[in-house]
């Protein structure tokens, strides 16, 4: 079991291939075919696509601040293999990868960003809850998923995701302690990469890394290297084989690289060095199954041709979400409570009516 | 379609940017997000992508320019349909605006230009003082306030006399009539709580008592008063009303001497129309009323009342009897209305018929004249120089003296006495 | 003098505070090394040194937590909290503990801490970003709560905040962060929590409001006084204790009301004032005291927020009805 042979107390990382994607850790290379390879190759080079035009879009100025998602491919597309449809998805805000594997539309990731929160009502992807902006608050929610499904006794498990910043909130610990407790079959992720904002993971704690937080709380815990795409598949997939067997949860810690800035509004050049970011590069996730292709020899297709066919693709989903219908005031109401209360319908007339008189002012 | 790219606010703090380096040249077909120039701002050196897919037809700036943000950097000759503009176009109401320099990881700021700038303030650990302020409007609950505006009345006008000077609802209603006729409408408070000791009693006062006081007085600083006695010799007038009593009284109707004064008033004001008059210092002018409506001072357990009878001069004897009769009733009953209160031009006081000759009557402010009728004295008189025993009704007329001369005054007594000593003139002329 | 935005005042204050007052820390996410997702604590770091001026990891409730247990044992935290919908972990730490530790030890123990964050709407951000949380932070009993509109007051106010032996939420309106200038001197001042400042002096109306709403109800106020209306505007400065002595002078001098604030209108500052309306002023009262604020709804993201931000029109609007009321 991954989960035993790599201790993190002993500061142990699971990796199969290096960064020239040469396999080094044969014995742990998951089952899993040359087309499912290709396929996680392909939705990486989707990912990353979209995420970098979802940056250029910011930079038109037809978009709003958004948190880049770029070097965290692997662990998005090898999470996005293995959860089913079935399974929950509960996102912090950098899991664009999981989120499209989970059916959610390019449209409803631009909808959210340009400020129409119907972005998040998910017209394809089941189970897949809203972007969790206050940090690490999501992890408790995955606990009580876990819970509810386990009593529901349905063949559910639970997803979320949080990053290295979010391991020193409250919420955090408290997850995973009820989730031990509970004993739920929730498969907790930390994508540690690096950052949390401007704070270096070394400054935000001084644990010896974070899959031994696990431990407090009496789970499975291991850290593996995020960049590499079969460590993370295997993973996943020894993770949901044992949450499935109810067995209980797990946590995981992807290592990776925040390649982006923290969002479009960020400037990393004020507390990191270029010569780190480069150094990193060398681990970066596409860079490396790439190669393991290529030294395989199972991919042939046009990777430039297919980039434009994608850009098209995804700024047809751009227009149609420029194109949404326009936010109306009873939007902003509609949805606070499942039946508009009095109270708010007077203060959408009184609105209105001052509507009129601007109106008549023209 | 042309379609013209202006330097967007990207959200990174730019008010401006220097080209660096362009990527694209006139003439070149660029696809949507490809890089079309390198610009440095304020801390980063960033590439600016295409919006629109099309041919560069124009580009704006030399390589070591700077271009304010909004302001064009290339053209593009696209393939769309004009009416797509939307794409393009962040609507007025989302336009993200510029952030300042470095980041906010969050949001699109706004950084000031110039026109935001605040003057500077002098405040600093100094002590302030809180200035004094001198408070003249009036205090009243937003009822009174609803009635005030209901009665067209301006509140800050009304004295009051609840709490803290207070204007309540009854101030409205007394400063209402005051401010026509000085009626007094009738109150049925009676809150009499005795707290004795030996040698005093102490009483509360009671509303309209309250107001009788406000309102004498303030008449009393107001106008100017200056008091005209006469006698009348009413032998005449006696027994044209000893004739028509028993008439009137099978009609219910008690024929005093009242009516004929009223009567007589009248038609003398009608010849002496300061008398009918108000001045109204505020605006600089004399009210001259139209109307003849005579106040009839009543005498009840709960105090002086003054009802009106309006338009007097279009009445007959009769019917002026008949409106005092019905006025009095409705006095003693209390059951006057606000309507029988108000518009009052002109008062009568009859004391006489209780007690007293002469007096000087309190004006109904603002009513430039009341007259007092004191009790018929049986006295030898003058009559062609013979010694005769005469029935003489004392006159007492008060005036405001800021509207009404002293000849002005004679004359108009004189033509009182002329219509009372000879009843018949008043139907005559 | 020197021209400063609300950033630079405050970091100008924080800059002579900390220079003069070696117990004075100053921590939070991001403060240290990046100076501040804003950069209000830009260059502190450098110039005071890293024990002084620090980074703190992610956590809302250990960083006012820990820093009540600074404040209780002779230190002067200044902690900052990112976003004003991100001060909600620290909630629990501020009403059970920070507001109650002078009154639980009868006086024993100060509280000398200042909590800092940005709030308020119109700036096109996510969820969260744009909160304006004065009413749930003022209605605890045991601290303060002050808000500037300008930089000079924003300097001042913090200053006396700094220096205030009580624990005072200081709240900055990131709207106008950057988007008004003014002369300010760099000498050390002060302005008195606790008071109200009229900004403009009028007859028909006192307008009531704080942080980024000033502006906008200053653009009413000309579109008021070409319409013939004068109005007297006020900024409340603190939240708690509300000045209420400046309000009701103003209230008895114009008879009218109108509250203008960010914040959802049911239970909130509004209401408050119209309280102190009718317990001050009543008798002098001409028309209903009337609030201008937020819907009772979350603040809608981008594309909706041009319904729920109060624009000077909606400000105009509600001076014209009061006044001919």
């Amino acid at each position: 079991m991954i989960f035993n042979d790599f201790n993190p107390l002993e500061d142990k990382i699971f990796r199969i291939i290096d960064n020239d994607g040469e396999v080094i850790n044969n014995e742990w290379m998951p089952t899993i075919t040359d087309e499912t390879v290709i396929k996680a190759y392909k939705s990486m080079l989707f990912a990353r696509t979209a995420d970098e035009m979802s940056v250029s879009y910011q930079r038109q100025g037809r978009m709003f601040t958004y948190p880049p998602c770029v070097g965290h491919e692997a662990i998005h597309i090898a999470a996005g293999l293995i959860i089913r449809e079935d399974d929950w998805l509960v996102p912090a805000f950098r899991e664009l990868g999981v989120m499209l594997a989970k059916g959610v539309r390019m449209k409803e990731i631009f909808m959210y960003y340009m400020g129409f929160e119907q972005g998040s009502n998910f017209q394809e992807a089941n189970h897949v809850l809203p972007i969790c902006i206050p940090i690490g608050s999501q992890y408790l929610h995955a606990t009580g998923i876990g819970y509810s499904v386990k009593y529901q006794k349905k063949d559910e498990v639970v997803f979320p995701f949080i990053g290295d910043g979010g391991t020193s909130e409250g919420d955090f610990s408290e997850a995973l302690n009820f989730a031990g407790v509970w004993k739920v079959p929730v498969i907790f992720t930390i994508q540690n990469n690096q950052y949390a904002i401007s704070v270096p993971v070394q400054d935000q704690t001084k644990s010896v890394n974070l899959a031994v937080k696990s431990i407090a709380a009496g789970l499975p815990g291991v850290k593996v290297d995020g960049n590499d795409f079969f460590a993370m598949y295997a993973a996943y997939q020894e993770a949901a084989e044992y949450a499935r067997a109810g067995n209980g949860a797990v946590l995981i810690e992807a290592l990776t690289y925040r390649k982006g800035a923290h969002t479009t509004s960020d400037d990393p050049t004020k507390y990191r060095t270029k010569v780190e970011e480069l150094e990193w590069a060398k681990t970066d996730p596409l860079l490396r199954l790439k190669k393991y292709m290529d030294r395989k020899g199972i991919w042939n297709e046009n990777e430039t041709e297919l980039i434009e066919q994608y850009k098209q693709e995804i700024d047809a989903e751009f227009t149609e979400a420029e194109n949404y219908t326009p936010y109306q005031l009873e939007d902003v109401f509609k949805y606070m409570y499942v039946e508009m209360p009095d109270v708010l319908k007077k203060q959408k007339a009184d609105y209105e009516q001052f509507q009129n008189w601007k109106e008549s002012r023209k | 379609m042309k379609y013209i790219f202006n330097f967007p606010d990207i959200g990174e703090g730019l008010e401006e940017g220097t080209i660096l380096e362009w990527y694209v040249a006139k003439g070149q077909t660029v696809k949507a997000g490809q890089p079309l120039v390198n610009m440095e701002t304020d801390k980063v050196v960033t590439d600016i992508p295409s919006p629109k897919t099309g041919i560069i037809v124009e580009i704006y700036g030399n390589v070591g320019d700077t271009v304010h943000v909004g302001k064009p950097l290339v053209e593009i000759e696209t393939e769309e349909a004009l009416a797509t503009q939307n794409t393009s176009v962040v609507t007025e109401q989302s336009k993200p605006k510029p952030i300042t320099e470095g980041a906010s990881v969050m949001g699109t700021m706004e950084i000031a230009d110039s026109k935001a700038f605040l003057p500077s303030s002098e405040e600093g650990a100094e002590k302030q003082d809180s200035k004094e302020m001198k408070i003249t409007k009036a205090l009243a609950t937003p009822l009174a306030r609803a009635m005030a505006k209901e009665f067209k009345i301006d509140i800050n006008k009304v004295t009051g006399t609840g709490p803290s000077g207070r204007v309540t609802k009854d101030d409205i209603q007394r400063f209402d009539s005051v401010r026509n006729n000085g009626a007094v409408p009738i109150k049925t408070e009676t809150t009499e709580s005795d707290f004795s000791t030996d040698l005093t009693t102490y009483e509360p006062l009671t509303q309209i008592r309250k107001t009788i006081a406000r309102n004498m007085l303030n008449s009393k600083q107001s106008a100017a008063h200056m008091t005209l006695f006469e006698e009348v010799e009413i032998s005449e007038l006696i027994s044209i009303r000893a004739k028509f009593k028993t008439q009137f009284a099978e009609k219910n109707v008690n024929l005093t001497y009242l009516p004929f004064i009223v009567k007589a008033i009248v038609l003398a004001l009608k010849q002496h129309k300061q008398l009918n008059a108000q001045m109204d210092l505020e605006n600089d002018r004399m009210i001259h009323k139209n109307r003849y409506n005579i106040c009839i001072a009543v005498d009840t357990p709960e105090g002086l009342v003054v009802p009106v009878i309006k338009d007097a001069d279009k009445l007959s004897i009769f019917q002026i009897a008949q409106k005092i009769t019905e006025l009095s009733e409705k006095a003693r009953n209390r059951k006057l209305t606000l309507d029988d209160l108000k518009d009052g031009t002109f008062t009568i006081t009859n004391f006489g018929s209780i007690g007293g000759i002469y007096a000087t009557p309190v004006l109904n402010f603002p009513q430039a004249g009341i007259i007092g009728i004191g009790r018929i004295v049986k006295k030898p008189v003058v009559k062609n120089d013979q010694i005769v025993i005469g029935n003489v009704l004392p006159l007492s007329l008060s005036v405001d003296h800021r509207i009404v001369d002293g000849g002005d005054v004679s004359r108009f007594i004189n033509r009182i006495r002329h219509y009372l000593s000879d009843p018949v003139l008043m139907m005559m002329e | 003098m020197s021209v400063m935005t609300i950033v630079q005042a405050i970091n100008n204050a924080l800059d002579i505070k900390l220079e003069e007052d070696k117990n004075i820390v100053v921590y939070g996410e991001d403060c240290g090394l990046e100076g501040g997702v804003f950069r209000v604590t830009e260059g502190l770091q450098k110039k005071y040194g890293i024990e002084r001026v620090f980074d703190s990891p992610l956590a809302e409730s250990a960083i006012v937590g820990t820093g009540l247990g600074m404040a209780l044992s002779g230190l002067r935290p200044i902690v900052e909290l990112q976003f004003d919908g991100f001060t909600f972990p620290a909630f629990n730490q501020i009403i059970s503990n920070v507001s109650r530790m002078h009154n639980r030890s009868r006086g024993k123990y100060k509280v000398p801490m200042v909590i800092r964050f940005p709030y308020g709407g119109g700036i096109n951000a996510l969820e969260h970003h744009s909160e304006s949380p004065e009413a749930l932070y003022a209605h605890i009993p045991g601290i303060k709560v002050v808000i500037p509109s300008t930089p000079h007051d924003a300097k001042g106010l913090l200053i006396s905040a700094i220096e205030s032996d009580d624990p005072v939420i200081f709240m900055e309106p990131k709207r106008i962060y950057r988007a008004i200038k003014q002369e300010v001197s760099e000498e050390k001042y002060s302005i008195p929590i606790g008071k109200a400042k009229v900004l403009t002096e009028g007859t028909d109306v006192t307008v009531v409001a704080f942080g980024a709403m000033i502006r906008e109800c200053q653009k009413a106020i000309t579109m008021a006084q070409d319409a013939g209306i004068s109005v007297e505007l006020i900024d409340l400065r603190t939240i708690y204790p509300l000045d209420k002595e400046t309000i009701a002078e103003s209230i008895k001098k114009t008879g009218r009301l109108v509250i203008v604030a960010e914040a959802p209108e049911s239970f909130g500052v509004g209401g408050e004032l119209m309280a102190i309306a009718n317990e001050e002023a009543f008798l002098y009262l001409e028309a209903p005291p009337k609030r201008v604020m937020g819907f009772d709804t979350i603040a809608p993201m981008a594309k909706g927020e041009h319904f729920h931000l109060i624009t000077p029109d909606r400000i105009f609007y509600e001076i014209e009805r009061t006044v001919k009321f």
